[in-house]
């Protein structure tokens, strides 16, 4: 091995060696700045609901569960059974089968109404295309979105199922909440 | 006249160069080339084009104004521009216009979603309207006829529906009444349109002005499926597709197919698909038990019918015309293989010799629909097309209006093409042999013929000018012959005259010339040529011992000698003429196996096991067509849980009753056998036949038909009895008498009770007026008084629920006013 040169020799500089107080800090500074966020939270409001007793509010244009509406004044349904909300849902989980209207006892108001309107709330994807294609507005999109059960076939929606009004319903979020 | 020769020639449209036939449409040559011109009125099936919407519009260089394309015939070297601002200007402003009226309730529109006007309107449209003023209003929606809804506020007046009417159907019922605006379709006096093709304005119209009342808001376009089938209800085999939903049919279309139906159906074929949903269907096997049939398992109904193997040598089957040509074969096989039988028929008239079948199967001497529109002359002999095989009466319609064809008809019962024939010649009822024995003679200029004619019933010098005219009339003759031609005792001599006839006309030596039977049955011909007769078995092959044929079996069957009888699809109590005949057999044979959907009163009391029908829409099998297409039937739908296919019951009776295994009896595989076993159907596949059918006798196997040659006795007919007082007897069946047609709800105010149909001088002499009951041959009718009927003669519906036995065509009976 040659003479080593002058330029290769690097000086290395040392923290100084740490006193037993500065150890001790470092060791337990995190875990006290933990405990003091517990025990900061003990005295906060808790941010779980109570579900279901309590229950999230949604935007007013939240997509859940479909209403089918009847006009106000005269209790016709709005849906004529055209099946446009059918031909624009991705899904394909809307059916209807229409009918022709018997004109002393109609249950919409022009020729045709549903006779089966069914919506399968499983398939469903909320998308609501269907409250978009219908042309009578017959179709919304309501705020429920509570929509389980221990039967899937219990989750396809009848037209009486989905002109009643839902019995609970989801509560409206402020404006600035 | 014969087919049009074509030339071909080249323009430009909108940049590209389109090669065409020499005077086709504008919009047709342009669609030939990929370029879509919209039209409305526009519809090439109704004849030549009227102009009467404008949405066609396009620029055609060296034309200052716009044209409509649908009604400019191409030149070589024109160039057309679909694209510009103005011919956009047009579409759009038609578009605005054809929509001043229209009522746009698309929602509740069963159109909505296959409409035209939809399509149009978004292509073609400007999307907006400037008019404000109120739109006229009619009632709405009305019924057109019991079939047929019409919304008057939709109608666009593009005069197809009236078109279809007056020159299509040529039943003129359908006009369009005031004018302008305030224009509506309707018959002239509002009463119902009824006809036999009237369902096809609803396929016509462009708009949701005619829908149909059976298909009223069933379904919309994307809930449903297209299953193309062909129709089972008549010879004339029309195609169809299905509309299925949820595994229901709800409407039959049209299939166009040029070589069969030229895209109509008759209104049975359209609406008797409800027959298969109808609750009056039989949709599980029955046995009998007791005095009654009641609903039985499947292992308790097959192991009733295998009885049939302990019956061997005096089983006799009757096939219907809905066989198909796989599961009568099976049934031949079992019968003539292993039952020691050879009763087996098809037909009601009695049989005719397998070389005689071989004779008139000769492909030279067939002629094909297509050519019933363009030969110079059809002569109809003993047939009515509307009834016996309704979408033909269109075609021969067709080439009379276009082509100048000449029609002639030789018949005992008035026909529909009456007012369209250059002559029409009536003979007695029961005396078409004689008739064509006249014509054979006069053809030869034999002298003989004045007295056949005089058999016949018919007038010689009438005959001699039938004669004359089809002589001279041009080279393409195509001679339509009805099955009555060939019944009874003279049908052998019938059919030999025939072939006589077609010799010196020269018929084989032309293409479009020929013969066209039309079988009763639906599947008469392709029954025939599997082997569903008693003289003949598969490929018309000579038989070394010949079966009995229908009549026969029922005879012997009613003495004892046949104990063992198989109905298949059919049900001779109703279709028969001597029902008291077909009564006595059933109730004395010891084993009646039926295979239907309904049952007349009389088979019901005394079948032994009854195995429910498949209906049409659920069957698979192939048909042939009277013109030798081989058409394949489809499943569109499942069957009803109990029902099972007629091939696959049959070959279980056979394995369960005799340990013989029939081979393939479902699906393509009993299609292969059905090839195997016929050699000019040699190789045939389902995948050969595909949706459009293939004639036998265009393929090379049709060279495996052995030449035949009438080997049967002949026998001459009778004389036709002379009135003298008394009537004579005639029958028909029409279009709507059948089972379906009772059992579908659409069609049920179409069926038939007893008519008799009178010449008025009769009418007078025997005191019954129009619609008053008469008593014929001790049966009860409706006196129905037609100025067209020659007297001497009354003619009885026959195939109706209810009828009663009926002596034979031509024999003498008294009518009598109740
Ligand atoms: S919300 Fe979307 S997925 Fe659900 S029914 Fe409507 S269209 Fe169909
Ligand atoms: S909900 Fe609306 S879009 Fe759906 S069928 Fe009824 S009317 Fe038509
Ligand atoms: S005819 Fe066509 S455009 Fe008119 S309402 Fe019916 S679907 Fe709509
Ligand atoms: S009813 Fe239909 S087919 Fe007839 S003229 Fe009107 S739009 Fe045309
Ligand atoms: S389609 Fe040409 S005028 Fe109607």
């Amino acid at each position: 091995m040659g003479k080593i040169d002058e330029l290769d020799i690097i000086e290395v500089q040392r923290a100084p060696s740490p006193s037993t107080g500065a150890s001790f800090f470092r060791a337990f500074r995190e875990t006290g700045r933990g405990l003091a966020t517990t025990f900061k939270q003990l005295f906060q409001k808790p941010l779980t609901m109570q579900y279901p007793e309590e229950k999230t509010p949604v935007y007013p244009r939240f997509r859940g569960r479909h209403k089918l509406h009847k006009f106000e004044d005269s209790d016709l349904e709005k849906c004529v059974g055209c099946s446009l909300c059918a031909a624009a849902c991705p899904a394909d989980c809307i059916r209807v089968v229409a009918a022709e209207n018997d004109p002393d006892n109609r249950v919409s108001a022009g020729e045709r109404y549903a006779a089966v309107y069914e919506i399968n709330m499983s398939r469903c994807i909320f998308c609501g295309y269907c409250e978009v294609a219908c042309p009578f507005d017959a179709i919304t999109m309501g705020h429920d979105y509570e929509l389980s059960d221990f039967n899937r076939s219990d989750l396809i929606f009848t037209k009486e199922m989905l002109l009643a009004d839902p019995i609970e319903r989801t509560p409206l979020r402020n404006e600035d909440e | 006249m014969p087919r049009p020769e074509e030339n071909i020639i080249t323009l430009t449209v909108d940049g590209r160069d389109i090669q065409a036939v020499d005077g086709a449409m504008l919009v047709d040559a342009a669609a030939g080339g990929d370029i879509e011109i919209p039209v409305f009125c526009y519809e090439p099936k109704l004849g030549g084009p009227v102009g009467a919407c404008r949405m066609c519009l396009v620029e055609i260089e060296g034309i200052p104004k716009l044209q409509t394309a649908c009604s400019t015939p191409v030149k070589d070297g024109m160039v057309v521009h679909t694209q510009t601002d103005r011919v956009k200007e047009a579409q759009n402003s038609v578009v605005e216009f054809i929509l001043l009226n229209h009522p746009l309730d698309c929602p509740v529109c069963d159109k909505g979603g296959e409409c035209p006007l939809q399509d149009v309107s978004f292509g073609y449209g400007r999307g907006v309207s400037r008019f404000t003023e109120p739109k006229r209003h009619f009632v709405k929606p009305l019924a057109l006829s019991p079939l047929i809804a019409i919304d008057r506020e939709r109608c666009i007046l593009c005069y197809r529906c009236v078109r279809f009417s007056q020159e299509i159907s040529e039943d003129h019922q359908l006009v369009l009444l005031e004018r302008g605006a305030a224009t509506f379709v309707s018959t002239f006096d509002g009463h119902p349109y009824v006809a036999p093709f009237s369902g096809n304005i609803i396929e016509l119209c462009p708009v949701g002005a005619l829908t149909s009342r059976a298909y009223r808001f069933r379904a919309r376009p994307w809930d449903i499926e297209g299953s193309g089938t062909v129709c089972n209800l008549c010879p004339a085999q029309c195609n169809v597709t299905l509309t299925v939903r949820d595994d229901r049919v709800l409407r039959v279309l049209a299939r166009d197919n040029e070589g069969v139906d030229d895209g109509w159906l008759c209104d049975k074929g359209r609406f008797a698909y409800q027959a298969t949903h109808s609750d009056e269907r039989i949709t599980q096997p029955l046995v009998r038990d007791g005095d009654r049939l009641r609903p039985a398992t499947w292992e308790r109904a097959i192991q009733v019918a295998s009885g049939v193997a302990r019956h061997d040598g005096a089983v006799g089957a009757i096939v219907g015309g809905e066989t198909t040509n796989e599961e009568a074969l099976l049934l031949g096989n079992y019968l003539r293989n292993t039952l020691g039988s050879n009763d087996i028929d098809s037909r009601d008239g009695g049989a005719l010799s397998a070389g005689l079948l071989r004779a008139l199967a000769d492909p030279k001497i067939q002629a094909t629909v297509p050519d019933l529109e363009y030969a110079h002359t059809v002569l109809l002999l003993d047939v009515d097309p509307v009834d016996d095989a309704p979408v033909l009466d269109l075609r021969i319609r067709k080439g009379a209006r276009r082509n100048d064809m000449q029609v002639l008809v030789a018949s005992s019962r008035p026909t529909a093409l009456d007012p369209r024939a250059a002559q029409a010649v009536r003979h007695a009822p029961g005396s078409a042999a004689s008739m064509v024995l006249a014509l054979d003679a006069a053809l030869n200029g034999d002298g003989a013929a004045g007295t056949h004619a005089a058999n016949a019933g018919a007038d010689g010098a009438e005959v001699r000018a039938l004669v004359e005219a089809l002589e001279q009339s041009g080279e393409d003759i195509v001679i339509v012959v009805g099955e009555r031609v060939t019944d009874g005792p003279a049908g052998e001599a019938a059919g030999q005259a025939l072939l006589r006839i077609a010799a010196k006309l020269g018929l084989g030596e032309r293409d479009g010339a020929g013969i066209l039977e039309i079988p009763r049955g639906t599947n008469g011909r392709g029954l025939r040529e599997v082997g569903a007769v008693p003289t003949a078995g598969p490929g018309l092959a000579d038989l070394a011992t010949a079966g009995r044929s229908s009549t026969e079996i029922a005879t012997a069957a009613a003495a004892g000698d046949i104990t063992a009888l198989w109905l298949v699809h059919t049900d001779p109590v109703r279709d028969s003429q001597n029902k008291d005949l077909w009564i006595k057999a059933i109730a004395k044979a010891g084993l009646v196996i039926a295979h239907a959907s309904t049952l007349s009163p009389e088979l019901a009391e005394h079948a032994n096991v009854v195995f429910p029908a498949e209906s049409g829409a659920e069957r698979e099998g192939t048909i042939t067509h009277p013109d030798g297409r081989v058409q394949r039937l489809r499943k569109a739908i499942g069957a009803p849980e109990q029902v099972k296919p007629a091939g696959a019951v049959i070959a279980r009776i056979a394995e369960i009753g005799s340990s013989v295994d029939l081979g393939a009896s479902v699906g393509p595989a009993a299609t292969e056998a059905v090839a195997r076993a016929v050699p000019f159907y040699e190789h045939l596949t389902a995948e050969e036949i595909g949706g459009r059918g293939i004639r036998w006798q265009e393929r090379e196997a049709a060279a495996n038909l052995q030449p035949g040659s009438s080997t049967g006795e002949t026998v001459a007919p009778q004389p036709a009895a002379s009135p003298n007082g008394a009537l004579r007897l005639g029958t028909f069946r029409s279009i709507w008498a059948s089972p379906e047609v009772e059992i579908s709800p659409a069609l049920k105010f179409l069926s038939r009770t007893p008519s008799a149909e009178l010449s008025p001088e009769d009418a007078q002499r025997l005191g019954v007026t129009n619609g008053n009951s008469v008593e014929v041959a001790g049966v009860s009718a409706t006196a129905r008084i037609r100025s067209d009927v020659p007297t001497g003669n009354v003619f009885i519906e026959s195939g109706v629920a209810g009828g009663a036995s009926l002596p034979a065509d031509g024999e003498l009976v008294e009518v009598k006013p109740r």
